[in-house]
């Protein structure tokens, strides 16, 4: 089966710097693909140029097939966008803003009021049809704007940073939509900045400053993690922990998290007792020791630190 | 409070310059308005085209003609020779008069006859109309009272009086003198008009149109969430534009004085003085705008349909003396018309403060009030 | 190009219109207010000068030559004087434009059979006014002493003698003389010019501003159909606009209408076109409202205003601007205009102007669509 996206050694300079460089990766049909990074790793960029909004510097991609340095017309066709801003009509009600999309992609004339019908019922706004756009919250703009976008039913949906300022009941019901037209077999490639919602993607890439430092699924990108164990640690004294335990050998990393510290060390059966006696020592009293299962978050921490360290 | 209001003035800077094409915009409008106000705008009427129809084409009808072309004023462009091609030209525009000579002319004249010269004007521009007509008047009178001299001289030498002697006939003439404007052309009027229409638009456009931006984009609630105070906010966003329109001022200025030598026999301080009277009103003005605006477009349009009246009933292209007696009293409630006439004065008469005092204070009380009701209005929407 | 999506922009563009009521108002109010201030208020008609006499002379003969000036509706005599320095004041302070001075000798002069002068100041700044007053006043003394020449003639040689030649004036098209009737007409052109660049120039631009330009060129929306709809729906407007500034002129003003109505229809849309794919094309180029609306003014609004010899006559100006009003397509409008509300002219004369007009409207759509990018960078 081919895959829905394709992308290979693809370039995007602007001036001199480098927002894409070199990437690789592929989406399959029917996936849910999460594209990771911090802000400025390139993300956006990528999208636009996957939608035909950026002419690609070099570097091949198709998209359902087409390639989109020739055939971004054609791929016009086939995908729904949903843009940072969610950029809907403020002046225009809800329902407006359904006929006109309806209109610009081309919904036949049969489908048309069912298609309607379905978005409103999908974004829970089925009375709010007939209100202004710009005075409806966060959460169902957003919900909106992905109805908008899949009005006429593309196989492939590329989504960029749709949860960005929303609050997190919303995010919950967002995704909870993406699973249900990944269940329907469409194609989504999400991307965003919130690391927990890489753990609701089958696949990831994570991206940094114009490179992927990381492909796969959330349980490979956890193993991948080999050399880093994460111990949790509820002290009495976190500041004087920390100078403790960042000189201690077999410690890579200690940070606050929650109450307590995460330390992330090599090898965890030398470093448990090692980090026992050492805060005994310094008259710390020490309430929770335990290893856990590092998070999303840890390991993309860990990892554009790593490349940090290496471009350093 | 000095460390916000200078961080706000320095970013309101750094967004208004910060691109080229922005900057572009600040100073470069207001010198391609200058510059193409100052070239076409032009009342005068030098070069009139007129036809030349000849019924006659005799010795005297030649002496008529030479007396248009020699008055310098007048292009003849065509000969017709028949009604068709006369309202032909007229119609399409291609003469602003028409000159008919009827056979028989040189014989009338010689016979002792009163005849006449047809005159056929072109009135759709009624302003140029009444200008060519009436030089065209003068010259026929001109002609006419030359052809009464000859005659006269002639009526003598055939009465054979004896004592030659020149009978002097009361000549009342009329010696012009022109003040201030000597050549009368019309660019001195206008370009001091239009150092202060550009200064108006400048900084009553740009404050309005920056605030409602932020507005529009959201920032402003950004601003509104900080310890900024309201006084700081509206100081921050007026002064930065105060300084662009003083720049421009000078720029505009200094760019009519070298173009078009426009003469300047007033005090540079004065004008200055008085811009700076007047920058308070406009800039007033924009604060208000920008508090009854929601969106950019509706702040633009706002600004020009105040501003346009405003602005035409300021005594700029029209005389205010020429408007209905009503309306006239409504501009004495109007601030461009006493910049405007400061302006003039400063340019023209070099007058000083001392005859133009009344205006300068009519400018500073509107500034004041202006200023202060959109201030107070702008605070209040703020909290 | 896909009517269906065509239909779908220009009905959202029509929605955007009517949300917006403020700039709908003034939109529409825009041309009553323009007709208002040219059609009432200001005109360059000059009359009611105010005058000051200042009659060194006191005889008979003085008082005769300024009732002249007092019996013209031409002159407002303000008040008499009693040396230079009230005029210099009074033309200082504008308060008056003109000042005759009838010289001590002038009635010795006059008896005496000699050359007798008078003389009038004016103030030179408004150089439009003071160039009219001036050819008034002196054509007041000119036509009186022609009436004097021909009184002392009849004195002493019996027959009162006319002028041999005497100008006769007929003015055509605009009898009165009035400039309203000259300016109305092409008011229409400037008004239309004006709403038409300033809104359509903001539309795209503000697109790109909110973000929704992005939205929309992920779509397989084509650049033409974005324009057409938009230009569509600007039209509708437009056309509202036109008809008020007509009717109102017409009506209101009453200035005269002599030519065909379908005609002026016709042209009359065929220059909206071209007025706003222009103010589309702009919009396109610009980024930022700001920056759109600023361009409108320059390349649309000044040059209709100043370039279109809707006041100012081109004629007059220096070559190089000649040149440059050839490229303004108000300019063929106002011609038009002028021609059917004033001369009751159509094709025949109007033809090559109709020419250019639907010339500069394709070309300039055509432009707009190809400056639509579909690329955001």
């Amino acid at each position: 089966m081919p895959s829905a996206v394709e992308i290979r050694d693809l370039v995007k300079r602007f001036g001199s710097f480098v927002a894409v460089d070199h990437i690789n990766l592929e989406v399959g049909r029917g996936e849910i693909f999460g594209f990771l990074g911090p802000n400025g790793a390139g993300k956006s960029t990528t999208i636009r140029m996957l939608c035909g909004l950026l002419q690609p510097t070099s570097g091949k991609a198709t998209v359902g097939g087409l390639d989109i340095a020739t055939q971004s017309e054609a791929i016009k066709q086939h995908i729904g966008y949903m843009s940072q801003k969610f950029s809907l009509y403020d002046d225009l009600t809800v329902e407006e803003n359904i006929d006109f999309f309806s209109g610009i992609y081309g919904v036949p004339r049969e489908r048309r009021s069912e298609r309607k019908d379905y978005v409103l019922r999908m974004a829970g706004i089925e009375e709010r049809r007939t209100s202004l756009t710009r005075l409806l919250s966060g959460g169902w703009k957003q919900r909106l704007a992905l109805g908008c976008a899949i009005l006429h039913e593309p196989p492939i949906l590329f989504l960029d940073e749709p949860t960005s300022g929303v609050d997190p009941i919303a995010r919950r019901t967002f995704w909870d939509l993406i699973y249900q037209l990944s269940a329907a077999g469409q194609t989504i490639f999400v991307s965003t900045h919130y690391m927990d919602e890489a753990e609701y993607c089958h696949r990831l890439a994570l991206m940094y400053r114009g490179k992927i430092i990381a492909l796969g699924t959330p349980a490979e990108l956890k193993q991948s993690l080999a050399s880093h164990h994460l111990l949790r640690l509820e002290v009495s004294d976190l500041v004087g922990s920390m100078k403790v335990l960042e000189s201690l050998e077999g410690v890579s990393e200690v940070a606050v998290f929650g109450g307590g510290l995460h330390v992330t060390v090599a090898d965890p059966s030398p470093a448990i007792p090692a980090i026992w006696a050492a805060l005994k020592q310094a008259g710390i009293a020490v309430s929770v020791l335990e290893q856990i299962e590092p998070s999303m978050e840890d390991v993309f921490v860990a990892m554009i630190e790593e490349e940090e360290r290496k471009a350093a | 409070m000095r460390e916000r209001l200078i961080e706000i003035i320095r970013k309101e800077f750094r967004q208004a310059f910060r691109e080229p094409r922005m900057r572009g915009m600040l100073f470069m409008p207001p010198l391609i308005q200058l510059f193409v106000f100052g070239f076409a705008v032009n009342l005068d009427v030098d070069h009139s085209r007129i036809a030349w129809m000849d019924g006659d084409r005799t010795y005297e009808s030649r002496e008529l003609l030479a007396g248009f072309q020699g008055s310098g004023r007048f292009d003849i462009v065509a000969e017709p020779s028949n009604d068709q091609q006369v309202q032909d030209l007229l119609d399409s525009n291609k003469v602003d008069m028409i000159v008919r000579v009827l056979p028989g002319f040189e014989r009338d004249i010689h016979r002792g006859r009163t005849t006449s010269v047809q005159i056929l004007i072109n009135g759709a521009n009624s302003n140029t109309a009444s200008i060519v007509s009436s030089y065209a008047s003068s010259i026929v009178n001109n002609f006419s009272s030359n052809v009464m001299e000859q005659r006269n001289r002639d009526r003598l030498a055939a009465r054979m009086m004896p004592t030659a002697a020149h009978i002097a006939v009361p000549d009342i003439t009329a010696k012009s003198r022109v003040w201030f404007n000597p050549e009368l052309k019309s660019r001195n009027y206008f370009v001091p008009g239009i150092v202060v229409n550009i200064i108006m638009m400048v900084t009553l456009m740009l404050t309005a149109m920056a605030i409602v931006r932020e507005k529009e984009i959201g920032t402003m609630e950004q601003l509104m969430v900080t310890p900024i105070q309201p006084i700081e906010l509206i100081l921050g966003k007026t002064l930065p534009f105060a300084l662009v329109g003083i720049v421009d001022t000078i720029l505009v200025v200094v760019a009519a004085l070298l173009m078009f030598h426009v003469p300047f026999r007033g005090s540079a301080l004065l004008l200055l003085a008085s811009g700076g009277l007047f920058l308070m009103t406009s800039l007033g003005a924009g604060l208000f705008i920008s508090t009854i605006s929601q969106t950019q477009q509706q702040a633009m349009m706002t600004t020009s349909m105040f501003f346009q009246p405003f602005f035409l009933l300021s005594g700029f292209a029209f005389p205010i003396r020429n408007i209905p007696e009503p309306v006239q009293y409504l501009t004495f409630l109007n601030p461009v018309r006493y910049f405007m006439e400061i302006v003039r004065g400063i340019f023209l008469k070099g007058s000083g403060v001392d005859v133009l005092w009344p205006q300068m204070l009519a400018l500073a009380v509107f500034g004041v009030v202006i200023l202060s009701l959109s201030a107070m209005r702008f605070r209040k929407r703020l909290d | 190009m896909n009517l269906r999506r065509l239909k779908a922009v220009t009905k959202k563009e029509l929605l955007h219109i009517v949300r917006d009521p403020r700039s709908l108002i003034l939109a529409l109010a825009q041309p009553l207010v323009m007709l208002l201030l040219y059609g009432y208020a200001l005109t360059l008609d000059v009359d009611r000068i105010p005058t000051y006499v200042y009659d060194q002379d006191r005889t008979p003969e003085s008082r005769e030559l300024i009732d002249q000036f007092r019996g013209s509706r031409y002159f407002q005599i303000q008040g008499s004087v009693n040396g230079y320095k009230a005029i210099d004041q009074g033309i200082n302070t504008s308060k008056i434009l003109l000042s005759i001075v009838v010289p001590s000798q002038y009635s010795h002069h006059l008896l005496a059979g000699e050359e007798a002068p008078v003389q009038i100041l004016v103030d030179g700044s408004d150089s439009n006014t003071a160039g009219i007053a001036l050819g008034y006043a002196e054509a007041v003394v000119a036509s009186y002493a022609a009436q004097m020449r021909s009184n002392a003639q009849v004195r002493r040689g019996g027959q009162a003698l006319q002028p041999p030649v005497e100008p006769r004036i007929r003015v055509w098209y605009n009898s009165d003389l009035k400039s309203r009737n000259y300016i109305v007409p092409g008011l229409i052109a400037v008004t239309m010019m004006m709403i038409a660049s300033m809104l359509s120039s903001l539309t795209i631009a503000r697109e790109w501003e909110n973000g929704t330009m992005e939205q929309l060129l992920s779509t397989p929306v084509r650049p033409g159909e974005l324009v057409l709809g938009k230009l569509l729906a600007y039209f509708t407007l437009g056309v509202a606009d036109m008809l008020i500034a007509i009717v109102v002129g017409v009506f209101a003003f009453q200035v005269p209408f002599r030519g065909n109505v379908a005609f002026l229809m016709l042209t009359s849309c065929l220059f909206l076109l071209g007025a706003l794919s222009w103010g589309i094309f702009l919009s396109a180029t610009a980024r930022t409202q700001l920056m759109a609306y600023q361009l409108g003014m320059l390349s649309s609004f000044l040059p209709a205003y100043l370039l279109s010899g809707f006041i100012y006559s081109i004629q007059n100006m220096p070559k190089v601007i000649q040149a440059i009003s050839y490229l303004v397509p108000a300019r063929y409008f106002v011609t038009i205009l002028n021609g059917v509300f004033l001369k009751g002219v159509g094709m025949r004369i109007l033809g090559g102007e109709v020419i250019l007009l639907t010339l500069y409207a394709v070309l300039v759509f055509v432009g707009a669509s190809r400056k639509m990018r579909l690329k955001v960078a």
